[in-house]
Formats: C-alpha cells, structure tokens, sequence
C-alpha cells in the first residue's frame, strides 16, 4: 500500500509542475508591467526600476544566457521561473498589488471560510444523494426513482447562482426569515481557533454563535450541495444498477439473503468505486463553483477574494487563489486514487 | 422444404426484420422516450425562437432605453400607467425583458455551438490520435515524423540557448535518423551511447562556435537529448504525451480555468467562448480515447491491418464512426455545461459586455434589485438558462439510452 501511495505522489510531479508552468505563463501574458500596476501610470521611471529590481522582473524569464556567457553559472539559473519556484517552495506567493500584503497569509485566513462552506455542502449532498441512488435502484421505475431521477436532472442543470438569488429572494427579501449573506452576524463576538465557526462556536459552548453561523450557512449550502446532490444520486443508481444485474447478486438472493443485506453489504460495496470518483471530482469543483456562491452571499472565502481580485486586476491573489484551488483539487484526486487502492486490492498490485 | 424457394426465404427474412440502420434504429427509440421528446421540443423551442429572433424581430440593445418604464412589474394588458405590454416585466433601463430574454437565447447558443466546436475539435482529434497509437506500433515513416519531430522540440532548448537555429535541424535530422536505423544497434547498451555522444559532439561544437561556456552546456544538453532520442520510443509515448498536458488542463476545476482564462484575455462574448473551449478540451480527449482504446481491439479492426490499410483509413473509416454515439451523447450535455459557464461567466461580468442581451449578464445587471422587490428582472432569464439546459441534458439522457440499448440504465 505505500508503495501504491508513493507511486501516485510521484506520478503527481509533473502534474504540479505543469500547474504552476501555466500559472507562472498567466502572469507573463498579461498585457502591461506588473511593477507599474502597482505604483500606477505617473510613477518615475527609477521607483518602477526598483520595483522591478525587487519582485525580480528584470531577470529574464527562464534562462539568462548573458551570464552564462561570462562563465557565471549560478547566473545562468537566476532566472524569474526559478525564482517563482523557490518562493512557492517557501510558501510565497507574493504580495498583493493594492493592498500591498502578502497573498498566502491572507489565502491562509480565509481558505477555512470555503473549506467550512465546502465541506458541510459536500457533507450535505453525499447524505442525501447516496440514499436516495440506493434507493431509486432498488425501487426501478417505481414512483421514487421517476420523482428523484427528474429532480436531479433538474439540480444538474440549475445554474448555481440563479438558484442562490431565488433563495435570496425567498428567505431573506419575502419572508425574512435568513440573513442574505456574510459569515456571522456584526453583534456576535467569536475567538478564532480554527476560523471554521461552527468548530469554533461549539468550542467556545457559545450556542447563539452557532445558530447565527448555521442560518449564514443555510442557503449559500443549499445553492452549492444542489449540483454535486443530483450528480451524485444519479452515479449511485446507474453504478447500483449495474452491480445489482451481476450473478453474485442473485446467488445473495437465492441464499435467502435479507434485501438490506444484499443492498448495503454486497451491492454497495462494489458501486462505490464511481461514486467516491465523483465525490472526489466534485469536491474540487465545489471549491470553484465557491466562486459563484461566495460572489452571491458575500461570503468572505477565496472565490470571492479571488473574483474581486480579478475585477481589480490585482494579479498575485488571483495566481495564488487559483494555485490553493488547484492544488486542492489534485490533491482530492489523489485521495480518490488513494481510497481506491483501500477498496479495490486489485488496483494498487496492478 | 422441398418446394421452397430462395424468394420464401427472402419474404421470411423480411418480415422478421425490415433492414434499418443504427442511426434510424436510434431514432425510433428516441421518439418513443418520453424524456427524450420532452428534451427535443425545448431544445426546438430555444433554438427556433432564438433564430427568428435574430433573423427577423429586430432589436438594437444600444439604443433600447426607457426610464419612463423603469422596473416595471409584467403586465399582460396595456393600463393607463404602462401603455405596452410587457409580459416579463422591464429591468433598471427600462426595458423590456422578454425581448432580451428572446434574443440573448441567440448568445447563448452561439457560445454554446462555438465552445463545444472548440473542445471537440481539438479533443476529439487528440483523443484519436492518442488512443490509436496507445495500441498500434508506428510505421516507418510515421516513427521518423514522431522522432523527427521530438528532436526538433527538444533541439529548440538547446538552439535557443547557443542563438543557433542550425541546432534545432540538427536534432531533428538525429531523430529522423534514430528512427531510420531503428535496428542498428538494437537492444544495445552502446546505440545509446552512440546517439548520446554523437549529440553531445556536434551540439558541443556548434556551441562552443558561439562561446564556451554556451558549449559546455550544449554539450550536456546533447547528451540527454540524443539519449533520449536512442530510446526505442513508440506510440505509447506520443500517447502519454498528450495525455500527460490534458491532465494538466483538467487539474483546474471548470468554472476557475474558464474563469482565470477570461480574467487574463479580458471580458467579451468571443473570449468566453474561447475560455469554455478550452476547458472542454481534455473532456472530449479522454473519451474519445477511451472509446478508441476500446474499439481497437475489435476484430475489424485486425482485419483491416492485415489487409495493408493504412493508419489513417483505419483511423476514419473503422475507429471514427465507431466513437460517434459516446461522443453524440457528450456533445450534447457539453452544450448544456458551455451555456451553464457562459452564463455563469455573463453574470460575474466577465462574459458579454453590456448592452448585448446575455442570460448570465442580464441577472448580473438586475440581482441588486432584488432587495427591492424586483423579482421579476432575475426570475425570467433565470428559468431561461435552466429550462435550456434541461432540455439539453434530457435530450442527451435520451440519445445515451438510444445510442446505447445494452446501458439500460
């Protein structure tokens, strides 16, 4: 099994590398000068020089043949890639254009904004979207699997934010009953520990805290667990629904095994492979479909940071939000490679 | 049987099974779901009202202006307050949101049509390549091309180090003849010593013509790559190279690829569907191959190679048709993602720019009415983007069941 894990980090490298590569290439694509985005169009010609100078923008981009020329090899390797490079390894992303303060430290204090968004949404889909799959491909064709599986069709082409505005419209504008976006109400006072709420506000046993934080959460959770919800009950019913026609089944039957038991302990077990891929998938991509709801509710995590970072073109946070997404996103991947070498031997001595 | 003739037989057959197609086989199965009929009549619904739309209800959004009518709820019948009709309602300028509704269905499409002819073309083509040659062993001349072709990239490193463009020929001419005399030396320790020497030499040379240094580090460099091109490299590696960037596109989530690309061209209709393309690109590589990784082992398609066809009559005339129904079925949903992102990119501000009716930028320029009461200005063109992307997601349910009766899921 730790061969099977290693094997994976490794086949993981150039993946990353190519990640940054293309983050690294955004930056040198963008029109203008970075150094005189951040003093501004009238600065004098020596302060954008010793800014240049400072963020290494005078170095050429990969490789400095002028001072290999001169014999100088460690020169020759002084070059804004390798630079960029060894700041990511010291967990550098830079600094912020317009606020001038590094992009890592505050990535680092709103990442747990999303992660507690993420998860609870994810949390949310996985308990509802599995049982109802179950549930459809045991029931085929009945009343319930027509119901859900319109539904879901239904969730899966909802445009997220649209269904966020509609819940807007409903909860907070018509019958008031939710605040329409932020984290936690002004009035309530909570010790950051961990910076996800409903951890911090059950460790402090302050219960209106978390009431508070539960009615923020409610509706940016609904809009964003809609979509993975749908996708996910309709992979757990095709994949129960294949492994249910296998003769392994049958013969579960034929031994005068109880339904729940060939349900849940023979079928499930061989329909979960597809089903954890998707829930893999989906979580990166809720991460970035963050974007959209935190937009929505003004939810302070890094979709929102990084969309108005984009409107104001303050490039470092966007490369440094993109990468976190990213890498994350890998990183759910490999989890999923991961848990299949768990559940399927077969995988990790192939 | 005695009195039996070969015309009996021929009726027989006839009336046990008329002679159909598979694609009018396909189409009597869709048009007896009721799921898929459904999902055609909205598609039909969208396009056709979006194309007489366009064609012939004239719109100019530039000069659609009314403050009199500003955020007018719908009204089916003209009062003395509101002298038009206005069945959706009229948004922040005025104006009148059904006829936006109508004519940013042509956007929509149109983002939609061109997005997926961009990942489709590209994927489609990388994913046959790239499936086909994952199992086949190259010909001859198509090994010189790889190789050809391996060394002229790697060469550039070392070309644009020394300033020597003569490098890059060079170490193209080195693969092509790596692949010329693939038997020279075979299985042999010293072949790779020979290619690996030979590189270092001439590269080392040529460089150190421009300066020693840049010799020196030409010299290395020709070592590797002629290594590299000594290998014994096949169709495998073309395949894993091309696989190995589409996974690199696919590490980014969807919507933040699409997102970052249109932050870094700038907002605008043709650059989201530029970004949306892209991001299907590695989508349509992957099942293309898959598929074509499947097919390939058919007994056709042995017997086409032992009939001396060549790769590319095989490629188009065995594999391709045979990859069409999965492909068919992704398309289609492909057309309802492209239209969720181009909406998705309209309302951050990042898609059509304004006045131009889009769905997504229509409910970007209303949402902060919403606090007001305007619920009308984000409800219509809402139900627009999800009842089209339903109608493409049911329509394709319906081809994958009709395409693929043995799935029956």
């Amino acid at each position: 099994m730790t061969r099977y894990i290693i094997r994976r980090l490794i086949t993981l490298i150039p993946t990353l590398l190519g990640v940054v590569f293309v983050i690294f290439m955004f930056q040198r694509l963008i029109p203008g000068d970075p150094a005189v985005a951040m003093l501004g169009e009238h600065a004098a010609q020596e302060n954008v020089e010793r800014i240049r100078e400072q963020l290494g923008l005078n170095r050429p981009v990969f490789l400095d043949i002028d001072a290999l020329r001169e014999g100088d090899f460690a020169g020759f390797f002084d070059s804004q890639f390798i630079l960029y490079l060894g700041r990511l390894l010291q967990g550098d992303l830079g600094n912020s254009i317009h606020r001038r303060i590094p992009v890592a430290e505050t990535l680092a204090l709103r990442f747990p904004a999303t992660i507690e968004l993420a998860m609870l949404s994810m949390f949310i889909a996985v308990l509802v979207g599995v049982p109802v799959g179950i549930a459809s491909a045991a029931r085929r064709n009945s009343v319930l699997d027509s119901v859900s599986m319109i539904g879901s069709l239904v969730g899966v082409s909802m445009p997220i934010f649209w269904l966020g505005l509609m819940e807007i419209m409903l909860f907070a504008v018509f019958l008031q009953w939710l605040p329409s976006g932020g984290r936690v109400s002004h009035a309530i006072e909570l010790e950051a520990v961990t910076n996800l709420y409903i951890i911090d506000s059950l460790l402090a046993g302050n219960m209106g805290a978390l009431v508070d934080a539960l009615k923020h959460l409610f509706m940016p959770v609904v809009a964003l667990a809609t979509i993975p919800m749908a996708i996910i009950a309709r992979m757990t019913r095709s994949s129960m629904l294949d492994v249910l026609q296998e003769d392994y089944i049958r013969t579960a039957h034929a031994k005068g095994a109880l339904e729940r038991v060939v349900l849940f302990k023979h079928a499930l077990k061989n329909a979960f492979l597809p089903v954890i891929t998707i829930i893999g998938i989906q979580t990166g991509s809720l991460l970035a479909g963050a974007v959209l709801t935190e937009t929505i509710f003004s939810w302070p995590g890094i979709g929102k940071w990084v969309y108005d970072s984009i409107l104001a073109r303050d490039y470092p946070i966007v490369q440094g939000g993109t990468m976190l997404i990213a890498f994350v996103f890998i990183f759910a991947n490999l989890l999923v490679d991961i848990s299949y070498g768990f559940l399927d031997p077969r995988i990790r001595h192939e | 049987m005695a009195d039996s003739t070969p015309e009996d037989f021929n009726s027989i057959d006839f009336a046990v099974r008329e002679h159909r197609s598979l694609w009018v086989d396909a189409w009597r199965r869709m048009i007896s779901n009721n799921t898929a009929r459904l999902g055609m009549a909205i598609v039909a619904i969208f396009i056709l009202s979006a194309v007489f739309a366009h064609y012939f209800w004239e719109y100019d959004p530039r000069i659609d202006i009314d403050y009199s009518l500003k955020l007018k709820p719908p009204n089916l019948v003209a009062t003395e307050d509101i002298a038009s009709i206005h069945p959706f309602g009229t948004d922040k300028l005025g104006r009148d949101i059904f006829r936006r509704v109508v004519h940013g269905g042509w956007n929509s499409l149109r983002v939609g049509l061109v997005a997926i002819a961009i990942s489709l073309s590209v994927g489609g083509i990388l994913g046959l390549v790239a499936g086909f040659y994952d199992s086949m062993p190259l010909f001859k001349t198509e090994r010189i091309f790889l190789l050809g072709g391996i060394g002229l990239a790697l060469g550039s490193l070392s070309a644009w180090i020394a300033g020597q463009p003569l490098q890059m020929i060079f170490f193209a001419g080195l693969g092509i003849s790596s692949a010329y005399w693939d038997d020279l030396l075979k299985g042999k320790r010293l072949r790779m010593l020979l290619f690996a020497l030979l590189g270092a030499l001439v590269s080392g040379m040529l460089g150190f013509l421009a300066d020693p240094y840049i010799g020196i580090v030409c010299a290395v460099l020709g070592l590797l790559i002629g290594w590299i091109l000594s290998l014994p490299l096949g169709g495998q590696t073309l395949s894993t190279i091309i696989m190995r960037v589409m996974d690199i596109l696919l590490a980014f989530p969807t919507y933040l690829l699409a997102i970052a690309i249109v932050a870094f061209l700038g907002p605008g209709l043709e650059k989201g569907m530029i970004a949306i393309g892209v991001v299907g690109i590695p989508i349509y590589a992957r099942l293309v191959r898959s598929t074509v990784l499947s097919v390939i082992q058919k007994e056709y398609i042995l017997a086409a190679q032992a009939t001396g066809e060549g790769h590319g009559r095989i490629i188009f005339r065995h594999i391709f048709p045979n990859t069409l129904s999965p492909v068919i079925v992704q398309t289609t949903m492909g057309l309802a993602n492209a239209i969720l992102s181009a909406a998705a990119l309209g309302f951050l501000g990042l898609g059509a720019i304004p006045p131009e009716p889009e769905w997504g930028s229509m409910l970007g320029a209303s949402y902060r009415y919403l606090a007001s009461g305007a619920w009308w200005a984000v409800t219509f063109p809402g139900i627009a983007i999800m009842l089209s992307v339903l109608g493409f997601n049911l329509l394709g349910d319906g081809l994958r069941d009709a395409l693929d009766p043995k799935l029956q899921i």
